[in-house]
């Protein structure tokens, strides 16, 4: 985590010196598990700022519907610097308008495996060290945070940002990062039955509310195909050909695209499992082109770059 | 009505008895923490868990989506309806309340619905009081009670090893008749616990004049700031006990006219087919939510159509408290009235 008071100091900057028009990060929520994401308008707000586990969403989500000449700070972790460069490639973004804030990243905490965890109403949180020591009503628990880490968090190979215009605090010092998914591993070591069985049983609990959608950075179509009425491209219903149409189709519009920040998961109220579909996704785009999603400033995303010149035919 | 009462242990036998008459559906562990389920065994029911299932049981009487009618080789066929009678077991008095105040739309005098009616009459419903909101919940705030009577036949309360019965209709009454009655310390108890638990309550908001302070910000920059943050995913309304949108579609391949809940935090909930979206923004569309519940419901029944569940609260992505909404409202409405 970045020292807090470096970060607000940094904010209350580049916004009195009018680098930028407003600053994007989180500020404390309503509950004591929760963070807000918050726009940070004035140099005297910055002190609303936090840094902590609690941050669930991929910032980078709130970024495609503000107006187009706004100057913007971004607070990033690893995921959001992704997902900015991601953008950028795909012209989403103009990253001269952009002014990247790094933060380090512990990873997110998954509010839901905490409550359950603890099995009490939470009154206050506090990070120490590797360890989350929770207030309850009549009691005090102490918890390891690895425990309670969001699954992408902990599946995390990229947690450093990327590409920021500056760094608050130091990065530390990362081994071990799994190069591979071991969700999608233990999912792929299953025969096609279980798989089926598996998402068949995930995508059951979906009630189209598409906060996935809504809580991803990358999916920013202006229409998208769930809502397009000529041609119809799935069953409206909460039917099983509706919900599995949707999370298919989803998951294969976010092949080499998606940053695996997990956002789509902790915005599911119904819990339900996405990452490891993507994550597979993913490989196979490393696999088959070499291509890694927010690598570099100008790789497009195999299956959405094109070339008049292409050197693969379709028959010799 | 008279009280009457049956053992914690000795519940589960009644239970059993009721799944053989009825599809008892009741709180029960799910992949996603707690949901309604109908069970065939008592154990699987989860009464006295500390939070309220993260789907509304409204969906029992109004399922997400819904076949209205079928269309083979150009007959109508209308829907068979279940036969089997539905038993509610364990609602939180939150969720009653939104049947009774959904029964105000669904019901109404001549405009019938009935796929709603049909459902509402098939069914009874046993609420169980609370005696531990949690930092969510905010009924007191919007009109009801932890132990709220609206929208049950019958009110279950715990007194420690007892379970005691309260029915307010008749066909609550028949089904608990048999049960022994409850003496009349185990009557005061219940009735004090119920006072207590309901002014022990802390209050999220005050609720006066609501109303009124949300049509003085309908035109503010007020709803801009609020939305600034939204996603526009339906969450907030698809878990809502009383949001009750929805959508007529004819999936023409199925041949079948399906009626699917719609929410206005969609962009495509407003749009119309010429382009035009008269609710063209996340702020809009956010002053369309929160009117909804706190004004407009007001105007038509003079009831808040908000429960205080906190649903909503619990589960927005971005953790938008709509009950930071309504006191911000309150405040900016009344400096403007002071600056008048």
């Amino acid at each position: 985590m970045a020292n807090i008071d470096a970060l607000r100091q940094e904010v209350s900057r580049v916004l009195s010196e009018k680098i930028v028009d407003v600053v994007l990060g989180f500020e404390a929520g309503s509950l004591p598990t929760r963070n807000q994401p918050v726009f940070i308008h004035k140099a005297k707000e910055s002190k609303r700022l936090v840094d902590n586990g609690f941050g669930s969403n991929n910032l980078a989500a709130l970024l495609a519907q503000r107006p187009k000449d706004e100057k913007i700070g971004v607070i990033c972790r690893g995921c959001e610097s992704r997902a900015i460069r991601a953008l950028t490639v795909e012209q989403q973004l103009n990253r001269e308008n952009l002014y990247l804030i790094g933060v380090p990243c512990r990873g997110i905490i998954d509010w839901r495996a905490l409550e359950r965890a603890v099995d009490g109403e939470i009154l206050a949180v506090a990070e120490d060290g590797e360890d989350l020591l929770v207030t309850l009503k009549d009691d005090e628990k102490k918890l390891a945070r690895a425990e309670v880490l969001h699954s992408a968090c902990r599946n995390c190979r990229q947690p450093d940002p990327v590409g920021t215009d500056v760094l608050i605090g130091e990065l530390p010092a990362r081994e071990g990062l799994a190069q591979r998914s071991p969700d999608v591993a233990a999912f792929l070591g299953k025969d096609a039955d279980a798989r089926y069985a598996i998402f068949s049983e995930e995508a059951e609990r979906c009630i189209r509310c598409y906060a996935c959608r809504e809580a991803c950075p990358m999916c920013y179509c202006t229409e998208c195909f769930v809502d397009h009425i000529t041609p119809r491209w799935s069953e409206s219903m909460v039917s099983k050909g509706g919900t599995q149409a949707w999370h298919i189709i989803r998951a294969f519009h976010q092949t080499g695209r998606c940053v695996s920040c997990g956002a789509c998961e902790r915005a599911c109220p119904m819990e339900i499992k996405m990452e490891y579909i993507t994550d597979r996704l993913n490989e196979d785009m490393q696999d088959m082109y070499g291509f890694e999603v927010g690598a570099n400033d100008s790789d497009q995303p195999p299956f959405a770059a094109f070339s008049l010149d292409d050197r693969n035919r379709f028959k010799e | 009505m008279s009280y009457k009462t049956t053992p914690v242990n000795q519940f589960p036998k009644l239970v059993s008895q009721w799944i053989k008459k009825y599809d008892v559906t009741a709180p029960a562990e799910a992949k996603n923490g707690l949901e309604y389920k109908t069970i065939g065994d008592p154990a699987e029911m989860m009464l006295n868990n500390r939070v309220n299932t993260t789907y509304a049981p409204k969906a029992f009487f109004l399922p997400q989506s819904e076949k209205l009618f079928t269309v083979e080789h150009g007959r109508f066929q209308a829907p068979e309806l279940k036969t089997k009678p539905r038993l509610l077991l364990g609602v939180r008095p939150c969720d009653t309340r939104a049947f009774w105040l959904l029964d105000t739309v669904f019901l109404a005098k001549g405009e019938e619905d009935a796929y709603w009616q049909r459902r509402r009459a098939d069914s009874l419903v046993i609420s169980f009081g609370c005696d531990t909101p949690c930092a969510s919940c905010f009924c007191t705030s919007v009109g009801g009670e932890p132990f709220g009577r609206e929208g049950s036949d019958i009110q279950m309360t715990q007194l420690e090893d007892v379970y005691v019965f309260e029915a307010f209709t008749e066909k609550g009454s028949a089904l608990i008749n048999k049960l022994p009655e409850a003496d009349a310390a185990t009557v005061k108890k219940v009735k004090a616990l119920q006072k207590t638990s309901a002014a022990e309550m802390p209050k999220a908001f005050d609720n006066t004049n609501l109303r009124d302070h949300l049509y003085a910000l309908f035109e503010d920059d007020f709803w801009k700031e609020v939305a600034e943050t939204c996603l526009g995913c339906g969450v907030c309304t698809y878990l809502c006990p009383t949001c009750y949108c929805f959508d007529i579609v004819d999936e023409v391949q199925r041949g079948e006219r399906v009626r699917n809940w719609d929410t206005c935090m969609f962009r495509v909930y407003s749009q119309e087919a010429s382009g035009h979206n008269p609710r063209p923004n996340k702020a809009a569309r956010t002053r369309q939510r929160v009117m909804h519940k706190y004004a407009y419901w007001i105007d038509s029944i003079n009831e808040f159509g908000c429960t205080g569940c906190g649903r909503c609260v619990v589960n927005c992505p971005v953790n938008i408290d709509i009950r930071e909404i309504v006191s911000a409202a309150q405040a900016r409405s009344a400096k403007m009235e002071a600056a008048k």
